[in-house]
């Protein structure tokens, strides 16, 4: 095992410790986190599509299961299973759509149980969790027909995309959607800041969950990341002030 | 109560099959690194057997829309048609034959640009959309940065004789975009990793429950 190995394993170490530390004092020291304008907004969107009839459709991006972009996706997932919970009392189930096979396969799996969790497991529809296309483009290419023909009115983005996120984002729009994204990749982040109504940058694509009430364990994650996030400031800090007095020292 | 022990036993089998591969990342034993390349194989072969499936429902789905004649079930029927006609032509002669090449090259291609092209239109829009939407600090400055630096890439200003824009927009670019960008994803590494441990802990179960 080499240094970085070993730093690398002690840093994942701290990251499990620290998550289950503050999962475990979440009672007595509750986590308090920034208003996020996005999240309020999707609340209250979510809540009138259910009364207006009307559909939320989640996109977790083009990105495969497999590989290192999968992790935007799956919070987009511990999202849906929020989402699903809160369309549960509609009668239009929200749809999702993905440009992965195994990712369309999560979606379903991850809609059937939260539908039957909340007592209403009728509204599981296999065709709810879909795959688009099996490339970028082909997949944005399909998202105009969910979107104008199925009565949508949330478009959430939340998973991988690259450039094709600003047409991904650019297709609600023109649906007159609520239109609220995210992702991992920073250009792509550009595209939806420039494009989509509400967008989510750096990581607050990874705090939906928390900030829907998915459970403890996603809030103690954001405190994680604030402590961890410190930490490397302080170093990086430390690291330049080395290197700025370097001939000093 | 059955529910709860088969919903438990997945998470377990997940959380331990996770945790041998994220291990195999660190620890250089050979038992670990020869069971973390066995689970990646199978990952591969499962998530290509996946794209199987997710074909399969998206035939389904279309099926649906052309069976029951719902709006746009014309564009079903042509999917279908397509889908069908690229497989069964792939299936005979090989992905690697002229004629399944002559598919990609003449159809999925050319598409597939012209949505590349209909990108650069529509972030043009979304510009002028955004200075009229979101009149905010950040936004002016988003949109004075974009101006920058396309006049500091176009062949007016950007070239031979604009050495001054040539300067800015590589500033922009190496010293605050890089910048920038680099805090980006220092904070999506903190977030996806914490996603990742929250699978493994089973808290999220994207596998259902």
């Amino acid at each position: 095992m080499t240094a970085v190995d070993l730093q690398g394993l002690l840093l994942l170490f701290a990251f499990l410790g620290l998550m289950l530390g503050s999962a475990a004092t979440s009672r007595r020291w509750p986590a308090t986190f920034r208003p996020i304008a996005a999240f309020e907004a999707l609340g209250k969107a979510i809540e009138r599509a259910v009364e207006a009839g009307e559909r939320v459709h989640v996109s977790l991006g083009t990105g495969s299961v497999i590989g290192p972009e999968s992790a935007p996706a799956f919070a987009g997932l511990a999202a849906l299973s929020r989402i699903a919970r809160a369309t549960s009392m509609s009668d239009r189930p929200a749809v999702v759509t993905a440009g992965d096979g195994a990712m369309a396969i999560l979606a379903r799996d991850t809609l059937r149980s939260s539908y039957g969790e909340s007592g209403s497991p009728d509204l599981y529809d296999p065709t709810s969790g879909r795959l688009l296309g099996p490339t970028p483009f082909s997949y944005v290419a399909g998202l105009p027909s969910v979107l104008t023909n199925e009565g949508v009115s949330v478009h959430m983005l939340s998973g991988f995309y690259g450039f094709e996120a600003g047409l991904a984002a650019e297709f609600g729009e023109r649906a007159r959607a609520f239109v609220i994204g995210g992702t991992s990749e920073v250009q792509s982040q550009a595209l939806l800041y420039a494009v989509a109504r509400n967008p989510l940058l750096g990581e607050e694509v990874f705090a939906s969950g928390a900030y829907l009430g998915a459970g403890e364990l996603h809030k103690a994650s954001l405190r994680t990341q604030d402590i961890i996030r410190i930490g490397l400031i302080v170093l990086i800090l430390l690291g330049v002030l080395m290197a700025t007095f370097e001939d000093l020292i | 109560m059955r529910l709860f022990r088969v919903s438990s036993l997945w998470a377990a089998v997940a959380a331990a099959i996770g945790a041998f591969v994220l291990l195999g990342y660190f620890l250089d034993f050979e038992f670990i690194q020869n069971i973390r390349l066995l689970f990646m194989r199978w990952a591969a072969l499962l998530a290509a057997a996946a794209l199987l499936v997710g074909l399969a429902n998206l035939v389904q789905v279309h099926w649906r829309k052309l069976s029951l004649t719902d709006e746009g079930w014309i564009y079903s029927a042509v999917l279908i048609l397509a889908l069908l006609a690229t497989l069964i032509l792939a299936l005979l002669l090989g992905p690697d034959d002229e004629v399944a090449l002559f598919i990609v090259e003449n159809f999925q291609l050319p598409l597939e640009a012209g949505l590349m092209a209909l990108l650069s239109v529509t972030l043009l829009v979304a510009g002028f959309r955004l200075a009229a939407r979101r009149r905010d600090a950040f936004s002016v400055l988003f949109l004075a940065t974009a101006l920058l630096v396309l006049l500091g890439t176009g062949p007016v200003l950007g070239g031979a004789e604009g050495q001054v824009m040539r300067d800015l927009r590589a500033w922009i670019a190496q010293v605050w975009s890089a910048g920038g960008a680099r805090g980006i994803a220092l904070g999506v590494a903190l977030g996806a990793t914490t996603t990742g441990l929250r699978v493994l802990l089973g808290a999220d179960r994207p596998y259902g429950s």
